[in-house]
């Protein structure tokens, strides 16, 4: 017993680390009051970080099962949890300056995004329905408190409003889906589910079973934000502050689309052809509204909202084809559409002008004479967002397209290509303000320096992909491999 | 559990009357002993403070109580014109209700219980956090301010006092290793859980006596502000039962100390000297000594304000009840004296 | 007709019956009395199936402290109903629409119940009898062995819960006088008093 328990809390380090740390940190914010937000909001990136180291061990070896198989560690979950730590740690010290020019500097943001973490690296190791969904409701419940962070500010706690009922709903309808597939395999386990949906009898199954999928899907896609469950995004992604949008556009999407890939691959595996359809219509609606409806959009952050729907259409298209490569199309898109997104948010935060922060497009016109670099590197992050090469943009896409060809939907990809050309559109009517419409102002200086360290990051990433592309490809392909079957 | 076997008509009478008869035996009883505690809280409050209290109704005024009983039966029932009609009658119904369907599962002596259940702990606790209800239900009812600033404390009060309650049954229960109020009693043979746990049981006395919106925590009532808090509109018999439920609930309060802290039924072991008397007598005396400790509390400490109240219930109470927890049990797991079952 | 049958139909009855007038009564006051009715009844029917500890957690929980606090907001908040209600005509054809669809469903998936028939090794039942092991016992043994990480997560849940609460909801005010009781403990005649002679007619 307690041999095996030791067992289980070593590949569980990474998640103890995150609860630990939590839990000091909230003790020490406690105790030190107000004052001590800075130094929690370091320690918390330093918990991260830890985290992260922690994630490394034991990479390459074949998946491990703990907690009486509750709980799954593979290279996938590895690959997953690593970018999710990745965007949780690079938010943090973004936020800061924000939050302190907000009047909202608390010790509570650090270690609520904590908890929001570690319920994201449970929800990548899931193992089963319950874990699943225990996951899920400690990074839900943590970032719709993140979305009301500034309390005074009515869009803000409309925003956290907005997200806590519809993400209520959408938890019933997960529920409600889960319950049903319990009901009809009668267990919540993914290796048990697997052996005991995967022996088809030719008649299909069971239609119980079907409905449940189609429920436990639309619980699932609420959380990336696919369409048809998109409603909440642009709402919340406009109210929340900026610093919590971009850990919302990076982290939870990251590990919503990881629990996503891992229930449809791993338990529900054998059903293929029941759920690829579901997908396939979620991929092709979220990229097409994505492409249409981001065009009228004049607010910033609601322009990024509808792009984020729409990029997780595209890593949708990777699921739809599954497979090994379908799975590494997922795996590259989203390490690639975390790293855009952090550096155009970085970019948002850098923007402000007399003491507001600029959040429409019109505000931007002139940028390049007012702050050339920052206008290079949000022009490449847009360009780069809108799959053009040799920018990183293009390669989540390309690898994306692929495998859906290869898997036989030619449509989709069809499809796909047409929506990102219509994206296009909106994504270089930025840079087209930016680079030749007149001079608004100049902006405040100086940028605070972590954002300032994000943006040129994320730049550099974006533009010099194409020349060290491998061992991005090579740790995706390793971490797809461990979850097949 | 419901008897799985089929039972003809008869039986099921026979069982029936039986079960009556019991719980008769428990409730005429329970009332007497309601009616002689509002003397005794009377007696003992007019004694600290060197007066005579009832003594004009039979000796020593011991036909006191039933002479108010009768008082209060003749008197007009009045209800006020903007009540919530049904709810105001209900409440003093479900408050004596409660107080009485408590007592289904105390022991009186060793399985001298009528409903033997295997949670009886926290079928208690369940009851007696029903208890808010009445007094909320009560002060909303009567559409008056007082009633309704009294019924809104009470509500906030109690429920904070459940929560250190609620640990200090926990960390008994952690040294029984059964929610059955008959393995507590036997679990106290050797010592008295009020030895080793004493802070808890200061904390549950403490706690019992805001439960039940007795002195020091009477801030509900609270003559001086509120008139008479939640019971204000009342009157008659609506009134007597809210009494009756009130000291109903005070003596189920000392027979729950008695049985988590106290050894139940067990005798006080003195070389075997006392075992001869009966468990349900030393139950019922270890009953008397901690109710004349809650008059007698009434009588010398004065009313918390209500912030105190709260301070004490939530930043006193609740960490010092949660480091018990988990110091019994880690002196419990520690030392191995964990009582593991089956 | 069984006892318990009897019984499961009371209780049952009640609980539908009380869970309707949740939605339709007109003071709110009332709808959350009968909202503490249906779970008063749905402890009664988890006793009916031998959850006993089940039972008594959902009255100490739900009623003793939930719905407490439930009837508190809505006393303090004075809710104009019949204002919330106008709406009321208005959603009834798309919500009722929303629900006949899941009760379809519900019918359909109820109506070809088979548990997948390789389903039958997997859901072996472990639960064992009722008379072995009271149902107290067999949850916490379950509940700290098998369902371990869950259960501390919840507590995560929970803790998330309370810091959510305290950080959208707690200021801090300035200029509130507190009390310390330690200060007023430690004061002593000589920092609290001082005895003056004043000679009449002269005033201090």
């Amino acid at each position: 017993m307690t041999a095996a328990l030791s067992n289980d809390l070593v590949l569980a380090i990474p998640e103890l680390i995150l609860a630990i740390g939590a839990m000091a940190l909230l003790l020490l914010g406690a105790f030190r009051g107000e004052g001590a937000a800075g130094l929690v909001n370091w320690a918390a990136v330093g918990v991260l970080a830890l985290a992260a180291w922690a994630t490394l061990a034991g990479t390459g070896e074949a998946p491990r099962l703990a907690f009486s198989r509750l709980f799954v560690v593979d290279d996938f979950a590895r690959f997953m949890k690593l970018l999710v730590l990745l965007g949780a740690a690079l938010t943090l010290p973004m936020a800061r300056s924000f939050m302190a020019r907000a009047g909202a500097e608390r010790f509570e943001f650090g270690v609520l995004v904590l908890l929001a973490t570690l319920g994201m690296l449970v929800m990548i190791s899931a193992n089963d329905l319950i874990t699943l969904y225990v996951g899920l409701e400690l990074q839900s419940l943590a970032l719709y408190v993140l979305a009301a962070f500034l309390r005074d500010d009515a869009k803000s706690t409309e925003a956290g409003l907005k997200y806590f009922v519809l993400g209520a709903l959408s938890s019933g309808m997960l529920l409600y889906g889960a319950s049903l597939i319990y009901g009809f395999s009668g267990t919540t386990n993914f290796v048990d589910l697997a052996a005991t949906l995967g022996h088809g009898d030719g008649t299909g199954p069971a239609i119980g079973v079907v409905v449940g999928i189609v429920f436990l899907s639309a619980g699932l896609a609420f959380k990336v934000s696919a369409v048809p469950f998109h409603m909440w995004t642009p709402d919340v992604y406009e109210g929340a502050p900026t610093p919590v949008t971009a850990f919302f556009a990076a982290a939870p999407k990251v590990a919503a689309m990881a629990l996503f890939v891992r229930t449809m691959i791993s338990p529900l595996g054998d059903l293929a052809p029941q759920w690829q359809q579901i997908i396939v219509f979620m991929a092709v609606a979220s990229m097409l509204l994505g492409a249409f409806a981001a065009i009228g959009q004049s607010n910033l952050k609601r322009l990024l909202a509808y792009s984020s729907i729409g990029h997780v259409g595209y890593a949708l298209v990777g699921l739809a084809a599954g497979g090994l490569q379908g799975v590494r199309g997922v795996l590259v898109y989203m390490a690639i559409y975390m790293v855009m997104t952090l550096g155009s948010f970085g970019c948002l935060l850098a923007m402000r002008r007399g003491g507001q922060m600029v959040e429409r497009v019109d505000e931007l016109g002139g940028l390049s004479r007012t702050n050339p670099m920052l206008a290079f590197v949000l022009a490449a992050l847009m360009f780069s967002l809108a799959g053009i090469p040799p920018l990183a943009g293009f390669f989540a896409k390309y690898f994306v397209f692929v495998a859906a060809i290869d898997a036989g939907l030619v449509v989709l990809s069809v499809i796909g290509m047409l929506a990102s050309v219509v994206s296009g559109f909106y994504y270089l009517r930025v840079v087209k303000v930016m680079y030749f419409d007149d001079a608004v102002g100049p902006l405040d200086r100086p940028i605070p320096l972590p954002v300032r360290l994000v943006v040129t990051a994320s730049g550099l990433l974006t533009v010099l992909y194409f020349i060290v592309p491998a061992p991005l490809l090579v740790s995706a392909e390793a971490a797809a491999k461990s979850l097949m079957p | 559990m419901v008897d799985a076997s089929p039972m003809t008509g008869t039986e099921m009478m026979v069982e029936l009357a039986l079960i009556v008869a019991k719980i008769l035996a428990i409730v005429v009883p329970l009332l007497i002993a309601v009616a002689y505690a509002t003397l005794l809280d009377r007696k003992v409050w007019a004694m600290m403070q060197l007066r005579r209290g009832p003594n004009v109704v039979g000796i020593f005024g011991l036909l006191q109580p039933f002479a108010d009983g009768l008082k209060l039966l003749t008197k007009e029932t009045i209800i006020p014109a903007g009540a919530n009609k049904g709810v105001f009658l209900l409440a003093p119904v479900l408050t004596f209700t409660l107080a009485m369907i408590a007592w289904a599962v105390i022991p009186f002596g060793d399985g001298l219980v009528l409903a033997d259940i295997n949670v009886g702990v926290l079928y208690l606790f369940a009851i007696s956090s029903l208890g808010v209800y009445g007094i909320i239900m009560g002060g909303w009812a009567s559409n008056s301010r007082y009633p309704f600033l009294g019924g809104l404390r009470s509500a906030a009060q109690m429920v904070s006092y459940e929560v250190s309650i609620g640990f200090v049954i926990i960390t008994v229960l952690l040294c029984v290793g059964s929610l059955n109020l008959n393995d507590v009693v036997k679990a106290q043979e050797h010592v008295w859980f009020a030895i080793p746990l004493f802070p808890m049981f200061v904390v549950f006395f403490i706690s019992a006596l805001a439960e039940t919106n007795r002195p020091p925590f009477d801030l509900p009532e609270a003559e001086s502000e509120l008139v008479a808090g939640y019971q204000i509109e009342y009157s008659s018999m609506s009134f007597a039962l809210f009494m009756l439920g009130e000291y109903a609930n005070m003596i189920l309060m000392s027979a729950m100390t008695a049985i988590l802290f106290l050894g139940g039924w067990q005798p006080i072991s003195i070389f075997g000297l006392l075992d001869w008397i009966p468990g349900p007598i030393w139950f019922l005396g270890k009953i008397f000594a901690v109710l004349f400790v809650m008059c007698w509390v009434k009588a010398t400490v004065p009313r918390y304000r209500y912030d105190q109240l709260m301070r004490l219930g939530w930043k006193v109470f609740l960490p010092l009840s949660l480091f018990w927890v988990v110091l019994t049990a880690g002196v419990l797991v520690g030392f191995g004296w964990l009582p593991v079952k089956g | 007709m069984n006892l318990e049958v009897l019984v499961f139909y009371l209780f049952a009855s009640i609980t539908v019956a009380a869970a309707v007038m949740v939605i339709s009564a007109r003071n709110p006051v009332h709808s959350v009395l009968f909202l503490i009715l249906a779970f008063f009844n749905a402890a009664g029917l988890f006793l009916l199936c031998g959850a006993e500890f089940l039972a008594m957690i959902l009255v100490i929980v739900y009623v003793g402290a939930v719905a407490v606090l439930f009837l508190f907001v809505v006393m303090m908040l004075d809710i104009n109903f019949a204002e919330l209600r106008q709406g009321f005509l208005q959603y009834l054809p798309i919500g009722g629409l929303i629900g006949v669809i899941l009760l379809v469903e519900l019918a359909l998936v109820l109506g070809s119940w088979t548990i997948l028939p390789s389903a039958g090794g997997v859901a072996a039942a472990q639960t064992p009898a009722i008379g072995d092991i009271t149902n107290t016992d067999a949850l916490g043994r379950i509940l700290y062995t098998h369902y371990l990480l869950p259960f501390q997560l919840a507590g995560m849940i929970l803790l998330v819960a309370m810091v959510g609460a305290i950080v959208l909801t707690l200021r801090a005010r300035p200029g509130v006088r507190r009390q310390s009781i330690s200060a007023q403990n430690a004061r002593t005649k000589e920092l609290a008093a001082e005895l003056k002679k004043v000679s009449s007619g002269q005033g201090v």
